[in-house]
C-alpha cells in the first residue's frame, strides 16, 4: 500500500470506529500495520521556531550595534547574560521531559542557539578578532547541534544543516583562492563528521526517528552540497585543464541518490525522499550536458586524475556498496540512473589521449535513451519505475539533437509537434495505467 | 543522570567555553601585553554577525623570505618588531622558529614572486578589522577617507604577549578614531 493510501486510511479510521464499521482492536491493528508519521502540531512547531528565531535574531542585531560607550565587561554581560537566561529556560523545558510541548522545545532551543551565537559574535567584536564570519559559523554549529538532539528541535537541526553547508562552501572557496588556501579546513575529514552529528536526532538512539519531509529536503541538499564542496576541494589543481571535479560530482550524486532506504522509504513517493530526485536530476542533467563534444571530453579526461585521489576510491566503494543493497531491494530505476556515472570510467581506457569527445558524447546519448526506456519499461512491467521521467528524458534528448541538427525549420517544427503530441498521449496512457494498477509508486 | 541531561550539560559548557576562552586569552594579552603601534593602510565593510568595522591592513605586507621557507605552502612565521624614532613598530627580523620577547608576533607567510632575485613572502597579520558602533561607523569611514586623502595613515595600537596580538585601538594622528568621530559629532 502506498504512503498516500496509508495516510488516507489513518484519516478514515476514527470515523469508521465511531460508525462501528471496524472495532477498536481492528483499528489498532490497522494503525500498527499501516503506520504513518504524526503531523499534528506542525503549525505550533513553526510558530515556536519563528518566535525563538525573532527573539534570538533581535538579540544578535542589538549586540551587533556595538555598544562601545560601555566598558568591555559590561558588554560581555550583555552577551553572556542572555545566554545564561536562555540556558536556564531550556533546562526548565528539559526537566519537563515528555510533558514539554513540542513548540516550547523548539522555541527554547532556537533562542539558546541564537544566544550562544550572539555571545561568540560579541566576544569576537569586543576583541576585534580577525577571520571570516564562516569561522564563527563553524563553532556556532558545533555548540548548537546538541540542542537539536536533547530538545529534539527540528529548527535547530535545519539551521545546523544550512550552517555546515555554508561553512563547507566557504572552505572549498578558501582552498581555491591563493590568498586563503592555507586556512581551508580539510573537508574530507570534517564534512562526514559534521553530517554524522545529526545522527543522534535522525534516526536517533532507537533508529526510529525519521526527519519530517521539509527537514529531509534540507538534509538532502546539505549532504549533496557539502559533499560537492569536498569534491571541489580535493579536485582543485591550479592551471590543470584535466579537472577531475566533474566526474567526482557524478560519483557524489550517485552516493547521495543510492543512500539506503528501508521498505517503507522505498514505497514512499519521490517528494518524501528528496535525495533520490536531487541526485538523479543532477546526474541526468550532467549526462545531458555530456552529450556534447567538449563537455564529454572534459569529463573523460578527468577520470585519470580522479582515480589518483583517495576520495574518489572512497566514493566508488561506498557507491558500489549502496548499489549492491539497492539491487537486493529491487530499486532498479535508481540503479539505471546511477549507471550514467559509469560511462566516463568505461570510456577512459578506450579513449586515445588525442581523441575528440564525439564517441563519448554519442555513447551518452545512447545510454540516456536506454536509461529512459528502462524507467518506462520498469513501470509497465509492474516494478518501481518512473515512466514520466523516462518520457521527459527522451523528449529532451530529441529536442537537443534536433536543435543542433542541420535540417530545415519545417522538419524541426514537424518533429517538435510529433514529439509534443506523443508526449501528451503517453502522459494520458500513464495516467490510465496507474489508475488501473492501484498502489503504483515511483522510484 | 539521564543522557539528555548529560548532553545538555556538555552543550551548556561548550557554549560558555568557546566565548570565555576567547575572553581569557585576549584579556590576558590586554592586561600584560606590550603596547605597540603599527602603521596601516585602511573602508567600512560589514560583517553579518558582528556588525560594522573598519578594515585594518598593516603597511608591512611583504618581506624577504625567512630561511627554510617552503616554496609553495604558507607557513607560520615569527616576527620581532622594533619601535622606531616615530614611535611606530616595524618588522626587524622574520624566522620560522618560534622566538620569545615582548615584541614577538606570530604571522602567516605565503611565498610570493621573487624580487630582484630575492625570495619574498606576503605576510598575513592577526588583525584585519576594528569594530565600531553602527552610529559612528559611517562618520569614521568619512573621516578616515579625508585623512587618507591628506596623507595621514591610520595606526593600529595592539597589545602583544607570547606572540599573540589584540587590536585595542585605531589611531589617526595619535588620537583614537572613536574619540575623533565623537568630537566631530558634537
Amino acid at each position: 500500500m502506498s504512503f498516500l493510501h496509508q495516510r488516507w486510511l489513518a484519516e478514515q479510521l476514527p470515523a469508521w470506529e465511531r460508525e462501528g464499521l471496524v472495532t477498536a482492536d481492528a483499528a489498532r491493528l490497522l494503525r500498527a500495520r499501516y503506520s504513518v508519521e504524526q503531523r499534528a502540531g506542525l503549525a505550533q512547531l513553526v510558530v515556536g521556531a519563528i518566535g525563538g528565531l525573532l527573539i534570538g535574531t533581535g538579540l544578535i542585531a542589538v549586540l551587533a550595534y556595538n555598544w562601545d560607550d560601555f566598558p568591555r565587561w559590561t558588554r560581555l554581560l550583555f552577551a553572556l547574560g542572555p545566554l545564561a537566561a536562555s540556558q536556564a529556560w531550556s533546562w526548565l523545558v528539559l526537566q519537563k521531559g515528555e510533558g514539554a510541548k513540542p513548540w516550547l522545545r523548539e522555541a527554547a532551543a532556537v533562542v539558546q542557539t541564537l544566544a550562544a551565537g550572539a555571545a561568540m559574535a560579541l566576544v569576537s567584536q569586543i576583541y576585534n578578532l580577525p577571520g571570516s564570519w564562516t569561522d564563527l559559523l563553524f563553532w556556532w554549529c558545533v555548540v548548537a547541534v546538541p540542542l537539536a538532539w536533547v530538545l529534539r528541535s527540528h529548527a535547530v537541526a535545519i539551521a545546523y544543516l544550512v550552517g555546515i553547508m555554508v561553512w563547507a562552501i566557504a572552505q572549498a572557496e578558501n582552498r581555491v583562492s591563493p590568498f586563503s588556501a592555507a586556512a581551508a579546513a580539510d573537508l574530507r575529514l570534517w564534512q562526514p563528521l559534521l553530517l554524522a552529528a545529526i545522527l543522534p536526532l535522525w534516526p536517533g538512539a532507537d533508529l526510529r526517528d525519521r526527519p519530517p519531509p521539509g527537514s529531509r529536503l534540507v538534509l538532502a541538499i546539505s549532504a549533496l552540497v557539502g559533499l560537492l564542496a569536498v569534491a571541489a576541494q580535493v579536485a582543485f589543481r591550479p592551471y590543470d585543464p584535466h579537472a577531475p571535479f566533474f566526474w567526482l560530482v557524478m560519483l557524489t550524486t550517485v552516493v547521495v541518490m543510492l543512500f539506503p532506504l528501508d521498505r517503507a522509504g522505498i514505497a514512499e513517493p519521490l517528494a518524501r525522499k528528496p535525495h533520490v530526485p536531487l541526485g538523479g536530476f543532477t546526474l541526468m542533467g550532467m549526462a545531458l550536458v555530456a552529450t556534447y563534444e567538449d563537455p564529454a571530453r572534459t569529463l573523460v579526461e578527468g577520470v585519470g586524475p580522479a582515480l589518483g585521489l583517495g576520495w574518489c576510491w572512497l566514493l566508488l566503494a561506498v557507491g558500489a556498496g549502496f548499489a549492491a543493497l539497492a539491487f537486493r531491494q529491487g530499486r532498479f530505476a535508481v540503479l539505471a540512473v546511477a549507471g550514467l556515472a559509469l560511462v566516463p570510467l568505461v570510456a577512459y581506457p578506450l579513449t586515445p589521449a588525442d581523441a575528440g569527445g564525439w564517441p563519448v558524447a554519442i555513447t551518452y546519448s545512447l545510454v540516456l535513451l536506454a536509461t529512459a526506456i528502462t524507467l518506462i519499461g520498469l513501470e509497465f512491467t509492474g516494478r518501481q519505475g518512473a515512466a514520466r521521467i523516462g518520457a521527459t528524458l527522451i523528449a529532451i534528448l530529441v529536442i537537443l539533437r534536433m536543435a543542433d541538427a542541420d535540417v530545415s525549420l519545417l522538419v524541426k517544427g514537424i518533429v517538435f509537434i510529433v514529439i509534443g503530441s506523443g508526449f501528451l498521449g503517453f502522459n494520458a496512457l500513464i495516467s490510465r495505467h496507474r489508475a488501473a494498477v492501484s498502489g503504483g509508486v515511483t522510484a | 543522570m539521564r543522557p539528555a541531561v548529560a548532553v545538555f550539560a556538555v552543550a551548556v559548557l561548550a557554549q560558555w567555553l568557546v566565548p570565555l576562552v576567547g575572553v581569557l586569552q585576549h584579556e590576558r594579552v590586554i592586561a600584560r601585553g606590550v603596547a605597540v603601534r603599527i602603521p596601516c593602510a585602511a573602508p567600512d565593510p560589514y560583517d553579518p554577525l558582528r556588525g560594522r568595522y573598519l578594515a585594518v591592513r598593516p603597511a608591512e605586507t611583504g618581506a624577504p623570505a625567512p630561511d627554510g621557507m617552503p616554496d609553495r605552502a604558507a607557513a607560520p612565521v615569527w616576527a620581532t618588531l622594533v619601535v622606531g624614532d616615530d614611535g611606530l613598530a616595524r618588522i626587524d627580523s622574520l624566522t620560522l622558529e618560534r622566538v620569545s620577547g615582548p615584541t614577538a608576533i606570530r604571522l602567516v607567510a605565503r611565498p610570493s614572486a621573487p624580487s630582484n632575485g630575492v625570495r619574498t613572502v606576503i605576510l598575513e597579520w592577526p588583525l584585519d578589522r576594528f569594530y565600531l558602533n553602527e552610529r559612528l561607523a559611517t562618520d569614521a569611514d568619512t573621516l578616515l577617507a579625508e585623512r587618507l586623502a591628506a596623507g595621514t595613515l591610520p595606526v593600529a595600537e595592539i597589545r602583544l604577549l607570547d606572540g599573540r596580538a589584540v587590536l585595542t585601538d585605531l589611531l589617526l594622528d595619535g588620537t583614537s578614531v572613536r574619540e575623533l568621530v565623537r568630537r566631530r559629532r558634537e
